[in-house]
């Protein structure tokens, strides 16, 4: 077994040496691109990493496939549904959709720079369907009328997004790489908080979680039911999904799994009764919640600007929060008895027991504490990007891929981790179609897992 | 008040659905049952199997040998992959590792730019092809009341009972044969059987062989009567497969037959009792809240398994792989 | 059985630690072990004499475990080389070290439990074609050597009394029946060494004695035996030659006679009795040093093991 959470100082040592080199390589994005023109105005990249249904709209030039930003465009659909979006510096912009059905997205003609191009099929018609990620609506900017034909808008294959932006105005670029990049923090930052939960879990019990996705999808629900059903402000909302969610990890610690280790139940069975846990949990969200995407309202308005980054109010709630939460974990863990029982328990649980601590109050503790964590972070995923029932669930791999990069049952490990794959699926969309963000990310942890098997921060196996 | 789906609740029993998962849970009963591998990917397998067989059918007109040929290889060829990197390693970073990598084959396959090859989201249609066209029965509807079968359906039950039978068949007589000893042998302790000069990160590929294998044969016999969709590959589809074989007992050979049938049976007069309740207002439901009862019902049925009957309907309560 | 009253002179010159054998059936060199930073194995040279009885022993965390499982390929070490019978055996893997005729048992039972007994000892056997995937679906071309294993196992299961449980699951038996078993099966595979970690451990004394006569029926048909014991009343009875371990090292080396009569292994290791807290004998031994880590870590590998075992 991978020995936990020992040597966690270096692991905090080298997490704070990441972070800095984080924030140089950030800054540094942000001042070469300080010069960004004003009229540009890129959305913050939004990167859905939830399986939720998007729509890829993506304006370029037919003559050089440059891409252009700055266009109004507005997606119609099924209930009514109608929404304006702006393309990104990457002439881009991805929209996620309530629903699934039939859309149309049309280019406001008005707003394109160059007057004298006109796209050549104008609207387009875009079926979305279940699980669908980045269904295709791009338009080919052609001289003349919109009438042009050949235009070829529609589904066909397209060169990745990488090379269509490279011949553009490479301050774009720049723009498009910071914003992804602290797209990729706070993303990472909100996996951190939910992973944290998933390596502490598996280093007291040895359980592989697989229905944590739901007690991140969990507090993300009751954020919602606190905020748009109770009508209570945001940080009502946030604290009560860290309650909750911590209320919710506890009592199914005593209802299911403190019961399970009792009759000795060994660790593959538990883990297959956790997916059993995850397939009930998650469909009963579906069954009391419905299928849509539930909108967690948030002001949308750039709250903060750096460079060509704006963050959005909730954006800089969920840094804060995280980043302070992280901080009082690592201190809990590092400084107070209770951590100190838990790191035991997880280094050896023989010993632990021997040398006087009461496991099974720990563990209860880390089943609390975990679930509180992965409730926070439902509830700022829910703002930060989306929120459906299969939230958790969607990110959970993504879960499973900090925490064994980081090294199982290491909590540092698992931070560490967890921004590694939060930059790497927001970053990978560079170079890659954006529907195998995910996918990069999985790749990259099985990679890993070949050169060292115990993750980063874990301990060579003894006998392999 | 229409009782026919009762009729098609037992059509469950002999149709290519049940066939198929009974097929690929015969798979995982090769890896997880008789081997001990937590293979969560074999809906990756059957995947790769499908794309294997739909792609070379449509795309590039192989004859029906040939794609299935490809099917089998390519599963082959994605266990091996799959293995090197995990087999030396503790069984949960192989469950980690393959359910990634089932999501994985399922992302790419759906990527908008890889559409003209894999058909991106809306999957492959008509990969029936070259099977319907050796199909000898002729044309014409078979069978009694609801449950109607044309000549096509007909051959596909026909051949995919006769190939599900022989799949048993040739994998009781491994689990019997030493080959069969060497993996209980490493199901119960891998050390204690490398110890005695076996080598056992080979056997445990070949077990993931065959078990892949087995996957994409029943994705074939899945697709034929309708077609490929992506979707019908994700890790729910692995879950309920886990959920078939230890329902049917998880350390016996017709465990996921018995298993599939009756999983099936019980989704489909789940969901005609309650299209039924829904329709005269039995129950305070919508039809939209009817799609994830079925889900509640598995996870549910999952975890009463796995807690009070390890051992499934066919296994003893000695023999249960992991006696609770 | 009786003591041999000549004894066989098996080094070379002066009995001390890395001695040369006159015949060494297995030769060690500089192989060392460390986990994170403390040294768990460090051995200059050791030679293991063929056709007899050697014993290691050395307090906890004495690296005695670890050593076997480098031998026979279950871990593998930071530097060193070892020779078993003229062939390099560093870097190859465990089954591997097995099919060169050195099999090794465990200090913590390794009966396959939803196994019978005799599939557990057919198991151990070589050259059955219906291990191999395609062989297997022929029964008609393995049959004929199935036969022969049966025989040989049921003939090594009545040698060990176990025969009336040949159809019993493995699991079903008790401690002491399931170090036998796994004895057993070890010779299923005709190994010229057998490594045996711990034999004694968790047998009920009514078993000990019949234990004691296998191990010596082993040297009789011409096997060597290696094994660690703490039970220094078995090392005594049975043992032609002892290596004491400790701190990774080897600190001594020689007749049983001799090395257990020696003082400084007496003060240090043989005076204690084994589960006693060797924490308290650390100052005494000639060689230690700082033997907390050692014995932490040696603790912790166990009870880890044991767990892991539980939580089968």
């Amino acid at each position: 077994m991978v020995k936990a959470l020992r040597g966690n100082p270096v692991g905090i040592r080298l997490l704070l040496c990441i972070l800095a080199l984080l924030l140089a390589a950030g800054a540094l994005a942000l001042g070469s691109s300080s010069a960004a023109r004003a009229d540009t105005t890129p959305s913050p990249t939004p990167t859905a990493s939830a399986a939720q249904e998007t729509i890829q709209v993506w304006v370029r030039l037919a003559s050089d496939k440059s891409a252009v930003a700055g266009v109004t465009v507005v997606v119609t659909g099924p209930k009514n549904f109608s929404q304006s979006f702006v393309t990104g510096a990457d002439g881009k912009v991805l929209v996620g959709v309530p629903r699934i059905g039939d859309y149309k997205v049309k280019l406001d003609v008005s707003t394109l720079p160059d007057k004298t191009l006109k796209p050549a099929i104008n609207p387009l018609d875009t079926p979305v369907a279940r699980n669908d990620s980045g269904d295709p609506a791009y338009f080919l900017l052609v001289p003349g009328t919109a009438s042009g034909s050949g235009g070829s808008g529609g589904s066909t294959a397209s060169p990745s997004p990488g090379s269509g932006s490279s011949s553009g105005d490479s301050t774009n670029y720049f723009a498009l790489v910071a914003n992804l990049t602290a797209n990729g923090i706070i993303f990472g930052l909100l996996l951190a908080l939910a992973s944290i939960g998933v390596s502490l879990i598996y280093g007291t019990t040895g359980l592989n979680n697989f229905a944590h996705g739901e007690l991140v999808t969990f507090g993300a629900l009751m954020g919602y039911v606190l905020s748009q059903v109770l009508h209570l402000p945001i940080f009502i909302a946030i604290i009560g999904a860290f309650v909750l969610g911590g209320a919710f990890g506890y009592l199914q610690d005593m209802a299911l799994w403190k019961p399970l280790r009792k009759r000795g139940v060994g660790l593959i069975p538990l883990m297959i009764v956790s997916i059993g846990l995850s397939l009930a949990l998650r469909y009963l969200y579906e069954f009391i919640f419905g299928s849509d995407q539930l909108i967690l309202s948030s002001n949308n308005a750039s709250a903060l600007t750096l460079g060509p980054v704006h963050f959005k109010q909730t954006d800089l709630i969920s840094i804060v929060v995280c980043v302070v939460l992280l901080l009082a974990v690592a201190f809990v863990l590092l400084r107070t008895r209770i951590g100190k029982a838990t790191r035991a328990v997880s280094d050896n649980k023989a010993l632990a027991a021997a040398s006087g601590i009461n496991v099974e109050r720990i563990i209860r503790i880390v089943w609390a504490g975990s679930g509180a964590l992965a409730g926070l972070a439902g509830v700022l995923i829910g703002y930060y990007q989306t929120l459906r029932w299969d939230t958790g669930a969607s990110i959970l791999l993504l879960v499973f891929a900090a925490v064994t990069l980081g090294g199982f049952g290491t909590a540092f490990g698992a931070l560490v981790g967890a921004l590694i794959i939060g930059l790497l699926v927001n970053l990978s969309t560079l170079i890659i179609p954006a529907n195998l963000q995910n996918a990069a990310a999985l790749l990259v942890m099985i990679l890993i897992l070949l050169v060292r098997p115990q993750g980063i921060f874990g301990k060579r196996e003894r006998i392999g | 008040m229409d009782f026919s789906f009762i009729w098609l609740a037992f059509g469950q029993i002999i149709s290519p659905q049940t066939i198929a998962y009974a097929l690929a849970a015969l798979g995982l009963t090769v890896c997880f049952g008789f081997t001990g591998l937590v293979n969560f990917g074999q809906a990756g397998f059957m995947a790769v199997g499908g794309y294997g067989f739909a792609i070379t059918t449509v795309k590039f007109g192989w004859p029906l040998w040939a794609s299935v040929l490809a099917a089998i290889v390519g599963a082959i060829i994605f266990a091996f992959i799959l293995g090197i990197p995990t087999l030396r390693l503790r069984a949960d970073y192989l469950s980690i590792v393959t359910i990634a990598a089932a999501e994985i084959v399922r992302y790419t396959v759906k990527t908008p730019q890889f559409v003209p090859v894999t058909g991106g989201t809306d999957g492959i249609n008509g990969s029936s092809s070259t099977f319907d066209a050796i199909n000898p029965i002729p044309v014409g509807h078979y069978g009694v009341g609801v449950l109607m079968y044309n000549q096509d359906d007909l051959w596909i039950i026909i051949v995919g009972w006769v190939l599900t039978l022989l799949c048993a068949l040739l994998v009781s007589r491994l689990m019997r044969s030493p080959w069969g000893r060497i993996v209980k042998g490493i199901r119960e302790d891998e050390d204690a059987v490398r110890a005695l000069g076996k080598n056992v990160y080979w056997y445990k590929m070949q077990a993931l062989m065959i078990g892949g294998t087995l996957a994409a044969i029943a994705a074939i016999i899945n697709i034929i009567p309708t077609s490929l969709q992506p979707d019908n590959y994700g890790t729910q589809t692995t879950f309920f497969l886990f959920t078939i074989m230890l329902l049917g007992g998880a350390t016996t050979i017709m465990g996921p037959i018995v298993g599939s049938i009756i999983f099936w049976i019980v989704l489909s007069l789940s969901d005609g009792l309650l299209s039924l309740a829904v329709t005269y207002h039995w129950l305070p439901i919508t039809s939209v809240q009817q799609g994830p009862i079925r889900f509640v019902i598995v996870g549910v049925a999952l975890i009463l398994i796995v807690v009070f009957r390890p051992q499934g309907i066919l296994g003893k309560k000695s023999e249960a792989y992991f006696s609770a | 059985m009786p003591k041999e009253t000549t004894k066989p002179v098996l080094q070379i010159g002066e009995p001390g630690p890395g001695v040369a054998k006159v015949d060494p059936i297995l030769v060690a060199d500089n192989v060392t072990r460390t986990f994170g930073g403390m040294t768990a194995v460090d051995v200059q040279h050791v030679e293991i004499p063929r056709g007899a009885i050697t014993a290691l022993i050395g307090p906890n965390g004495a690296g005695k475990t670890t050593f076997f499982n480098l031998l026979t390929g279950f871990d593998r070490p930071d530097s060193g080389a070892w020779v078993f019978d003229g062939q390099d055996l560093a870097g190859v893997p465990a089954y591997k070290v097995a099919r060169k005729g050195m099999v090794r048992t465990f200090q913590l039972t390794k009966a396959l439990g939803l196994l019978s007994v005799l599939e557990n000892m057919r198991l151990g056997a070589t050259k059955q074609s219906g291990e191999h995937f395609f062989g297997a679906l022929f029964k008609s071309t393995w049959k004929k050597r199935e036969a022969d294993i049966t025989d040989q196992a049921m003939e090594l299961l009545a040698r060990f009394k176990l025969d009336t449980k040949a159809n019993d699951y493995a699991a079903s038996l008790s401690g002491g029946q399931r170090k036998l078993l796994e004895m057993a099966r070890a010779l299923m595979t005709k190994p010229e060494l057998v490594m045996l970690d711990e034999p004694m451990a968790g047998v009920n004394p009514a078993l000990t004695q019949s234990l004691l006569g296998h191990i010596l029926n082993l040297k009789t048909e011409g096997m060597t035996v290696l094994f660690v014991e703490h039970d220094m009343h078995m090392v005594r009875t049975i043992a032609d030659w002892v290596i004491v371990m400790a701190e990774g090292n080897i600190v001594a080396e020689g007749y049983p006679d001799t090395v257990m009569n020696d003082p400084a292994v007496i003060d240090a290791y043989l005076g204690a009795h084994h589960d006693t807290d060797l924490g308290s004998l650390t100052g005494q031994l000639e060689v230690a040093q700082d033997i907390d880590p050692h014995l932490a870590h040696e603790i912790e590998e166990e009870i880890e093991e044991e767990a892991h075992h539980d939580g089968k």
